[in-house]
């Protein structure tokens, strides 16, 4: 659906040219909510105004539907723009217009005519659920509300794609979910593929199908959200899991830890997260497992589970019991690097 | 009460006369201002580095341009251009010939008030229409000129009472209204009544003009 290739965008500031983006290959499918999450300064921004070409890539091209966008002319690219909506961390009202003119003002300048301007936002402003507050001014929404508006509006044009520019960045825990419900029920029912970038592993979590990590303007890792939670390759990608999940202990405690055994963090995934494996490796081998800490991590197509454990007992009897594991399909980490007696 | 009303018996048709010169150069040119001054400040903006029809060459000379007139003070003004004004109204003398100055006086500085009233516009609105695949002329109608509107006025109720201001020295062609009713009557003759008069209707003018610029600017405003 959304192909980047080989793109990268340079400014030119007082300081020399800056990279943000440097050869960027992407490649979202049809259907797909894929995330793109990395810190403030990664190139994220850049990236996602590439793609409907607010921003003009310097160097690399973007298909759109196998169609490369960057050659087209400026009346093509509207229509393909028509085709693309996009919600802002901001959200991009007209401040002197109400809820009902901000969705239908577009719709009118795209020249739709009357009845299908009403219709169109009777419907989308029931699908955000908006329909009380029509006649409102966005000064008199909160900021949840406003993301709505915007939302809606960008729904109204029924796009096939919809690009989300930190979208929830402005927003308290409790109104991000309710947002990140709705564009996952937009993903369902309506198909539309949705790009996000974030800077937030949740917006990851709840939503997500695929995800790239950005660090200095590259990609640093990409794989399926499942993937990326129980087997994380790159540091980056480490300390985002972090953020949700308290992953790694102190290096001084895992130190005080190895005086008496070694210190294991357990990844379940799928079918594993239902068998007592714990309990039974301490029937079968003898160690004596405590747990440090546990969490679960519920994603969007599946569930992650986490443990990080004190095995105490001989090393090469502690060897045995992780391949138990292996074999059961738990991935395992040393944490600390060794095993200790 | 008997002194003021053979104050009006006297000078309620000079005054009255006054009153409409002055409406009528302060409305025929203010149309003008505006029809000139409104584009001349979009121009302005649009050609400016970064916007969307970004033209450093045009942008350098409109903004020196109107710096240029903007330096010149009015009485000056009035005089310099006076071939100016004779060969687009055939005359510099009268309310027609001083609509020529007031006009150039003006246009100038309503440019500089758009100017001022369309950066205020957020940036991310016209993205976001940029992203919806809109025409940008849609875009300037539809968001730059409609969320500047309250500014636009407030901007143009300001250039409105500068422009009254201006007028006074109209009395110099031979224009008349209140402030050469002032300044003839009241200065040269000793006539100080006539001079608190028309003082005290400037000042309810202005006032009225003010209030109600706010007062509109405050009803488009939503935030």
């Amino acid at each position: 659906m959304i192909q980047l290739e080989n793109i990268t965008k340079e400014f030119k500031t007082k300081n020399g040219i800056v990279k943000a983006v440097d050869g960027i290959n992407l490649h979202v499918k049809k259907g797909e909510i894929h995330g793109v999450i990395g810190y403030s300064g990664a190139g994220k921004s850049t990236l996602i105004r590439c793609v409907n070409l607010l921003e003009r890539p310097t160097t690399g091209k973007v298909f759109i539907d196998h169609v490369d966008i960057t050659s087209l002319s400026l009346n093509d690219l509207r229509k393909t723009r028509q085709k693309i909506g996009m919600i802002f961390q901001h959200f991009n009202l007209l401040k002197t217009a109400t809820v009902y003119n901000n969705i239908s003002i577009p719709l009118k300048l795209l020249g739709y005519n009357d009845s299908e301007v009403k219709k169109r936002v009777a419907k989308y402003a029931e699908i955000v659920g908006l329909t009380e507050k029509l006649d409102s001014y966005p000064s008199q929404l909160s900021g949840g509300q406003k993301q709505r508006v915007a939302i809606a509006r960008a729904l109204a044009q029924e796009p096939e794609i919809l690009l989300s520019d930190e979208a929830t960045s402005a927003l308290d825990p409790e109104t991000t979910d309710a947002i990140l419900e709705l564009l996952l029920k937009i993903n369902r029912e309506l198909g539309i593929t949705i790009l996000l970038i974030t800077h937030e592993m949740n917006v990851i979590q709840k939503i997500c199908d695929a995800v790239s990590v950005l660090e200095s303007g590259a990609v640093v890792e990409y794989s399926s959200a499942i993937e990326l939670f129980s087997k994380p390759q790159h540091p980056t990608t480490r300390k985002f899991l972090n953020t949700i999940s308290q992953r790694n202990l102190s290096p001084s405690l895992i130190k005080q830890l190895n005086v008496s055994g070694s210190v294991i963090r357990l990844t379940f995934l799928g079918e594993s997260t239902g068998k007592p494996l714990l309990a039974e490796v301490s029937k079968v081998y003898d160690v004596q497992p405590n747990i440090l800490s546990a969490n679960i991590i519920e994603l969007k197509n599946g569930i992650v589970g986490n443990i990080v454990v004190h095995l105490h007992g001989e090393a090469h009897i502690v060897e045995k019991a992780l391949k138990y594991f292996t074999e059961n399909g738990v991935s395992i980490e040393v944490l600390g690097g060794e095993l200790h007696d | 009460m008997t002194s003021i009303q053979s104050f009006f018996a006297d000078w309620s048709d000079v005054i009255g006369k006054s009153i409409l010169e002055t409406f009528q150069m302060v409305g025929i040119s203010l149309l003008f201002s505006i029809l000139i001054g409104i584009p001349l400040g979009l121009l302005i903006v649009l050609t400016r580095p970064g916007q969307s029809f970004e033209n450093k060459f045009l942008y350098q000379f409109f903004n020196l341009f109107i710096n240029i007139i903007r330096s010149v003070p009015f009485i000056i003004l009035l005089f310099f251009i006076l071939p100016f004004t004779k060969l687009i109204v055939g005359t510099t003398i009268g309310v027609k010939g001083v609509i020529v100055p007031l006009v150039v006086y003006t246009a100038p500085y309503i440019a500089r008030l758009m100017e001022t009233a369309l950066l205020e516009v957020d940036p991310g609105v016209v993205e976001a229409y940029t992203a919806m695949g809109i025409k940008r002329r849609h875009i300037i109608w539809n968001v730059l000129l409609r969320e500047a509107r309250p500014s636009i006025i407030l901007g143009l109720t300001i250039a409105t009472i500068g422009l009254i201001g201006a007028t006074a020295m109209a009395g110099m062609v031979g224009a008349g209204g209140l402030g050469d009713l002032a300044y003839r009557y009241g200065h040269l003759r000793y006539e100080v009544d006539v001079m608190y008069a028309t003082v005290f209707i400037l000042i309810i003018l202005v006032q009225s003009i003010q209030s109600l610029g706010n007062r509109f600017a405050a009803k488009l405003k939503k935030d």
